[in-house]
């Protein structure tokens, strides 16, 4: 899917990536441990491939060797082994619309960095630059069975800025960034950045809404324009060309033009959708529609072009007039129309603890469990270009998996553990983590000692 | 299966749904699993008898009289409780035309109803009514020290036909709630008007009893007086009438605390003026069972979902519910108040989270039945499947509080209110 790359980049696009690879190359993290981890006894769900009964995952510095039924694989002698005999196993949720770290814990202004609002468009700001790592929102999407998320500036920008793939662990965010990754670009239309209006300032319509995302990125176009015509005179060894000046949030922007970057886009209501369509259209950049919650009304529309969804499921239509159409069946809809569907959190809105539970509702709406657990995995790494590394359980990708202690969509299954890359991030058992996933931000402090058999707690 | 939205689903049955009102007077709910919460015997095949609105019969096995119409499901239980929401007096679109629920011109608003700001046909109430809510305690919002009278209604569903407000309350005024923590003095303080502080938002609660210790002593030795003098008679106050009803014990007093310490300020008044205590949010009620227990105050917990928004939710637990009904105190669920998306919480969710959460499977059942029933005084109508309670029940196809089970239909009052298409 990605774009040709042009003969070549602005410089500065180079050394705005070469910056970035410098700061993920080398994680500042313990190794995955070389000695070789098997979980056996589970039923597995893959996700490319039917589920197994009674299978084994073999891990092998933090990528997956094997995976397969008792019997048909053999695993080294001197692995560590972790029986799952009777639990489930499935590939570390995926969850592509989050705002952990960037709305810290407790959520109040000193903590919430998610909408720059001093103007609409802000192509130039960088999730990373806000992101808590040691927010307990962190731990707590962990306890959910989350592994990679897409961390995002808010919705109240038509253009929010850039976000952020990250695997959740590590205490820095250069710990977190996946590898050679830059991340999306935020976008929104709709309500939310009408709010400008309020100060009598633009955009108050959703014309001006496309109108300044049009602008920006014609904008952008010229930008690219005038850096390939810079570089192609360097490369034919002109010794006067004189590099156009730098422009931080264009540069942003053209790696949207190049296919690099996705736009990740907040949008709701039909009418909205389809101008984001539109405009994805004009400027021809891959676009991924947020939320999506009349996206069931224009599932052909969507479908046709091959524009995923992912869907943030809610518990009731309402809250704001471009939620009123939320629908139970959305997802089964969008499903059986074609359309490619994840579902997201957008914690805070839900919590992360509960994105299996959004699933189900998806299949209780009538999509099917298959989709339903595509949505939580392999769909959401797709739709921010990390199938290749995440989304299913298969030879050579990271061993980044969850064990339930029952049925996915079951109401008192319990995520059991969460690994990232063969490395254990949350474990019930332990009472502080048990804490993440039943109390608040604020746990390690005043939570008292339950019997945790008598609550209901250990599993 | 394009479905625009619930409203034209509502236009598109009208038709049906009068016809069916009148021909379903006599209905037999035939369940493979009946939960009727108070008989001995639950989840066993049984049969419930429903005519003019009532329930005459519950038998088990699978015999159904000739002259009904038979319902069947896989389970049957009471209309859920939602023991305390905005539901009908805070509209779904969170617009100043629909919010009624928090009337935020003065700290003590007690002399309003939301009896008064109840929309029967607000769509959450239909939305709610389809996941088999069908009572619920409607109580104003949590910005004032002294809020309001809330009350308990029936939900209508995309089926019914037009009620009103006064045919739906089951309890015109249910209680006196009052509100602690954040939420008044984040408002008012911010408006520099008082109370800024939790000191303040207690001495208005105090005040406001206090006032209305000494009307009703002015009322009481004027009714005593021998010729009841005319031009010395007292006069009307509205709001120390309504707080009066909670001194006098007529009603309950429901205080609205998240924080320990706010629990402690809310049981510490009501001790003063011998209130009847019903405590709602109860966020960190589990870290003081033993205190609210000896209180003898009953809790609305949730909800249980409830986002981590604000310092005093800090310590939020799912296991709440499941901690303080295993102390004994008497548990019932609620929804509470959401102010952005979603505008609501669905009742059945939330007890499926405490269910999956130590409370179980029956514990939920109770708490959002018989348990919310005896909290709210109601429970000589709904909360229960026996003879002579009103006819609300909730029919599903698989364990109620699975995600993936659906509710099938839906009965209030004897009426069909949903059925799944």
């Amino acid at each position: 899917m990605l774009a040709v790359s042009i003969v070549l980049q602005p410089l500065t696009l180079n050394a705005q990536e070469a910056a970035l690879n410098a700061a993920t190359g080398t994680p500042r993290i313990a190794r995955p441990s070389d000695q070789v981890l098997v979980v056996r006894g589970a039923k597995i769900y893959p996700i490319s491939g039917p589920p197994i009964e009674n299978g084994v995952v073999i891990v092998r510095a933090g990528k997956i060797e094997a995976v397969g039924a008792a019997g048909s694989i053999t695993a080294p002698t001197d692995a560590r082994v972790i029986d799952a005999t009777g639990k489930v196993l499935m590939p570390g949720i995926v969850d592509t619309h989050s705002h952990i770290g960037i709305i810290g814990n407790p959520p109040v202004a000193a903590n919430v960095d998610a909408n720059e609002g001093s103007g609409p468009v802000q192509p130039q700001l960088r999730a990373i630059d806000a992101i808590n790592p040691s927010a307990a929102g962190v731990r707590i999407a962990n306890a959910g069975g989350i592994t990679t998320a897409n961390i995002m500036p808010g919705s109240g920008n038509v253009i929010g800025g850039q976000t952020a793939y990250v695997k959740l662990r590590g205490q820095t965010i250069e710990e977190m960034l996946i590898p050679g990754t830059i991340g999306g670009m935020k976008m929104a239309n709709g309500e939310n950045p009408k709010h400008y209006g309020r100060r009598d300032q633009a955009p108050m319509t959703r014309m001006e809404v496309a109108a300044l995302a049009r602008r920006e990125y014609t904008k952008a176009q010229e930008y690219k324009r005038k850096w390939d015509d810079y570089n192609k005179a360097v490369a034919a060894g002109s010794k006067d060309a004189k590099a156009p000046e730098r422009d931080l949030g264009l540069e942003a922007l053209v790696q949207v033009l190049d296919g690099k970057r996705i736009v990740q886009h907040h949008t709701h209501r039909a009418d909205d959708i389809m101008t984001v369509v539109r405009i994805a259209d004009e400027f021809h950049y891959r676009v991924v529609i947020h939320h999506g919650s009349e996206a069931y009304l224009v599932a052909e529309e969507l479908a046709k072009r091959h524009i995923p969804v992912t869907l943030t499921i809610v518990d009731s239509p309402g809250g704001k007039l471009e939620a009123m159409n939320v629908n139970e069946h959305a997802a089964a809809i969008l499903e059986k129309a074609g359309v490619k569907v994840a579902i997201n959190t957008d914690d805070d809105i839900n919590s992360s603890r509960f994105i299996l539970r959004e699933a189900a509702l998806a299949v209780r709406g009538g999509m099917s469990e298959q989709g339903a657990l595509r949505a939580l995995t392999i769909n959401g790494a797709e739709m921010l270009d990390l199938g290749d590394r995440v989304g299913t359980l298969e030879k050579g990708k990271d061993a980044d998996f969850v064990i339930l202690s029952g049925p996915p969509f079951g109401v008192y299954t319990k995520v059991l553990e969460t690994w990232i890359e063969g490395e254990k991030v949350f474990d019930r058992r332990n009472p502080a983590d048990l804490r993440y996933a039943t109390g608040g931000y604020d746990v390690a402090g005043r939570y008292p000692k339950f019997d945790a058999a008598t609550v209901g707690g250990a599993q | 299966m394009t479905r625009p939205s619930l409203r034209c689903v509502l236009l598109s049955v009208v038709v049906l749904a009068i016809s069916h009102t009148v021909l379903a007077q006599k209905i037999a709910v035939v369940a493979d699993k009946l939960y009727t919460i108070t008989s001995e015997a639950q989840g066993q095949p049984g049969v419930i008898l429903i005519e003019n609105g009532k329930i005459t019969a519950v038998h088990m096995g699978s015999n159904v009289p000739a002259g009904y119409t038979v319902m069947h499901a896989v389970y049957v239980t009471p209309g859920l409780i939602d023991a305390k929401t905005t539901a009908g007096i805070s509209g779904a679109y969170n617009i100043p035309a629909d919010q009624d629920q928090d009337e935020q011109s003065e700290p003590n608003t007690a002399d309003v109803r939301a009896l008064d700001s109840f929309n029967p046909r607000e769509m959450l109430l239909e939305y709610i009514n389809t996941y088999g809510i069908t009572t619920i305690q409607a109580a104003p919002g949590i910005t004032n020290p002294i809020a309001g009278q809330a009350g308990i209604f029936k939900t209508v569903g995309p089926k019914t036909v037009g009620p009103t407000v006064d045919q739906l309350a089951v309890k015109p005024v249910s209680a006196i709630v009052f509100n602690l923590g954040e939420s008044p003095k984040e408002f008012y303080g911010k408006k520099d008007k008082a109370p800024t502080t939790r000191m303040m938002t207690a001495a208005i609660i105090r005040e406001g009893l206090l006032n209305a210790q000494a009307y009703q002593k002015k009322w009481a030795d004027w009714n005593a007086s021998e010729k009841k003098d005319p031009t010395k008679q007292p006069s009307r106050d509205l709001k120390l009438e309504a707080i009066s009803l909670a001194l006098r014990g007529d009603v309950p007093a429901i205080f609205n605390a998240y924080r320990a310490d706010d629990i402690d300020t809310a049981i510490r008044l009501a001790q003063e003026f011998k209130l009847k205590l019903i405590l709602s949010s109860v966020t960190e009620g589990y870290l003081e069972t033993q205190v609210i227990k000896q209180s003898g105050a009953a809790a609305l917990v949730g909800p249980t979902l409830q986002r981590l928004e604000s310092i005093e939710t800090s310590n939020a637990s799912l296991e709440d519910a499941a901690i303080l009904a295993q102390a004994g105190i008497p548990v019932a669920l609620m929804t509470g108040f959401e102010n952005y998306v979603p505008k609501n919480r669905v009742l059945l969710f939330e007890a499926g989270v405490a269910a999956g959460n130590g409370l179980g499977f029956e514990g939920a059942l109770r708490a959002s039945t018989i348990d919310a029933a005896k909290i709210l005084g109601i429970a000589d109508r709904v909360g229960s499947l026996e003879a002579g309670k009103d006819a609300d029940v909730v029919l599903y196809d698989g364990d109620p509080f699975e995600y993936t089970s659906h509710v099938t239909a839906v009965v209030v009052n004897g009426k069909l209110s949903y059925q799944r298409e």
